[in-house]
């Protein structure tokens, strides 16, 4: 099944239901949507998935740092 | 008496009628992001939901709204549930000014019963996690505290910093969190990643009333979180030592994970629906290791449903919001008399102040801008005279409508910090700021007509008692 945020086609297993077969959490690994399997289909399947939360590769790889990662501080003091 | 875990919270609000618990079973999704949702919208008075019948779990138990409602943040606050807004707000000033009191170091935390370490770290199977918004991008544990120290000083008790902060689960054992950089926890976070460190942190979920409000709270870097409960309480606050990082966590809290931010990582999380009532869109974040989970028997896992305002988190933050705020200003300004700063965390505040001299006013508004929390937010000031009440927004409309002439009292001042939530800012954490300077000008501002204001007859006063006096006879 693919991803219905990016349409990747490697999902994990994140979690199953306490009672046996319920449901799956199930996560994207490359943009890490996370779902469970018995949500409606505007959160499951790629095709009623919003157009406003799709994300490609590019948004990830664009996605802004939060917060950025600061320089590292020079090891050693001054003489 | 003060509530000292969440468990003893819910029953207050049970008894007070201000608990709806829900044994029908409903669907994780979308049932309980949907019931919290809506219970936002029952207005001011609305209850708490609890839920222990989720389709899928065995053992779920999930309290939502527990803040969400003028009543309850009464009851948190240990003050009758019918106490009105701007008397809720005095007594959170009053209480403040008894900071600091001492925490109180309890034993045998109930969360010590249960310990998962290592390999046996599964998120999922202590808390029934759940989505609460559709675009959100995974699950959130959105109300927990996250205790980390600076750690350049990590001793300090009073840097110690407990706040809430959004966190993604993003697996069993890892999680996203979002550090906004005006925040504490992202002062500690920058001096771990100089140093190429990680940042330990402990992360207590589900509270008493009164730590979920200190932690939502904007108290200056030195000020100790527990300390200000203590004084919120009216009695020390009781903590414990978290096992692994040796931290100071609430001893009432029904879960506690702990391990380390990955220093200088970040990794793609969500967007989530936030309390701007936007969401934030994709950002790369940091990332928790999960290395160690405590939890009590049966522990109850607190969530909070934020959206379109007002929700449960404007109640959680609104008078904690307004408190530091006209703490800040008063300490400079004693002439500042009350501030409204329920607006979005205060993005939008409303400061009554007295005035000095012509342009007093101003300064005040350019005052809140550079306090602590006004970097990341105030970003819309309006100043009202101090006989308008911030809190009757008629009586500061009323300011706007006749005190305001835009040719002068009106201050654009660009390219200032804010949060980057914030969806106006552009680039992403830069935005103008506003001052709406709506007080009647004062000298050598001779600008206006505003020697003739019409007031309250003398008369009208003793008029108002017996016009009640008649109406209740009436009534009787």
């Amino acid at each position: 099944m693919s991803c219905p945020r990016c349409d990747h086609d490697t999902t994990a297993t994140l979690a199953e239901s306490p009672v046996p077969g319920v449901w799956q959490v199930l996560q994207c690994q490359r943009c890490l949507y996370t779902w469970r399997t018995t949500e409606p289909a505007r959160r499951t399947q790629r095709d009623a998935y919003p157009a406003e939360f799709r994300m490609t590769q590019a948004d990830i790889d664009n996605a802004p740092e939060v917060p950025s990662i600061p320089p590292l501080r020079r090891s050693g003091g001054a003489g | 008496m003060p509530h000292d875990d969440l468990r003893s919270f819910l029953d207050v609000l049970d008894a007070a009628g201000q608990l709806l618990r829900i044994s029908d079973e409903v669907a994780p999704e979308p049932d309980l992001g949907a019931a919290a949702n809506a219970v936002a919208r029952l207005g001011e008075n609305a209850p708490a939901l609890y839920f222990d019948n989720v389709t899928g779990f065995t053992d779920a138990r999930i309290a939502l709204n527990v803040h969400g409602s003028w009543a309850n943040h009464a009851l948190a606050l240990d003050l009758p549930a019918d106490t009105a807004v701007k008397e809720q707000v005095a007594e959170f000033i009053r209480r403040w000014e008894t900071f600091p009191v001492p925490p109180e170091r309890r034993a045998d935390p109930g969360w010590a019963r249960n310990t998962r370490t290592g390999g046996e770290v599964d998120v999922f199977e202590v808390l029934p996690l759940f989505r609460l918004n559709d675009g959100d991008g995974g699950f959130y544990i959105d109300k927990a505290v996250v205790v980390s120290r600076d750690p350049d000083e990590p001793d300090n008790f009073d840097k110690q910093n407990v706040g809430v902060y959004r966190i993604e689960v993003k697996g069993r054992a890892k999680l996203g969190l979002q550090p906004v950089p005006m925040h504490d926890i992202a002062l500690h976070l920058r001096k771990a990643e100089e140093n190429g460190a990680d940042l330990p942190v402990a992360i207590a979920v589900g509270n008493d009333p009164i730590i979920s409000i200190v932690g939502g709270t904007p108290l200056a870097y030195d000020q100790s979180e527990y300390e200000m409960a203590g004084a919120l309480r009216g009695a020390p606050a009781p903590i414990a030592t978290a096992p692994l990082t040796g931290f100071d966590v609430p001893w009432g809290a029904e879960v506690v994970l702990e391990g380390v931010i990955e220093g200088r990582r970040r990794e793609i999380e969500g967007p989530f629906g936030e309390f701007t009532g936007h969401y934030s869109g994709g950002r790369n974040m940091t990332v928790v290791r999960v290395d160690r989970i405590s939890f009590r028997d049966r522990p109850v896992f607190e969530s909070l449903y934020l959206g379109m305002p007002w929700t449960e988190i404007d109640y959680l933050i609104g008078p904690a919001t307004c408190v530091p705020i006209y703490q800040q200003l008063k300490a400079d300004f004693p002439e500042v008399r009350a501030v409204n700063a329920m607006y979005t965390h205060g993005l939008l505040a409303v400061i009554a102040t007295g005035k000095r001299y012509g342009g007093f006013a101003k300064a005040v508004g350019m005052r809140a801008l550079t306090i602590p929390h006004g970097l990341g937010y105030c970003k819309v000031i309006i100043v009202v005279d101090e006989d308008v009440d911030p809190f009757n927004l008629p009586q500061v409309m009323w300011a706007l409508s006749t005190k305001v002439n835009p040719a002068g009292d009106v201050l654009n001042l660009p390219n200032l910090s804010v949060l980057e939530l914030d969806p106006g800012s552009q680039p992403p954490g830069i935005s103008n700021k506003l001052i709406i300077d709506a007080t009647t000008p004062v000298e050598p501002d001779a600008r206006g007509h505003y020697s003739q204001p019409v007031t309250d007859l003398p008369e009208a006063a003793a008029w108002i008692d017996r016009l009640r006096r008649l109406l209740a006879a009436r009534a009787g």
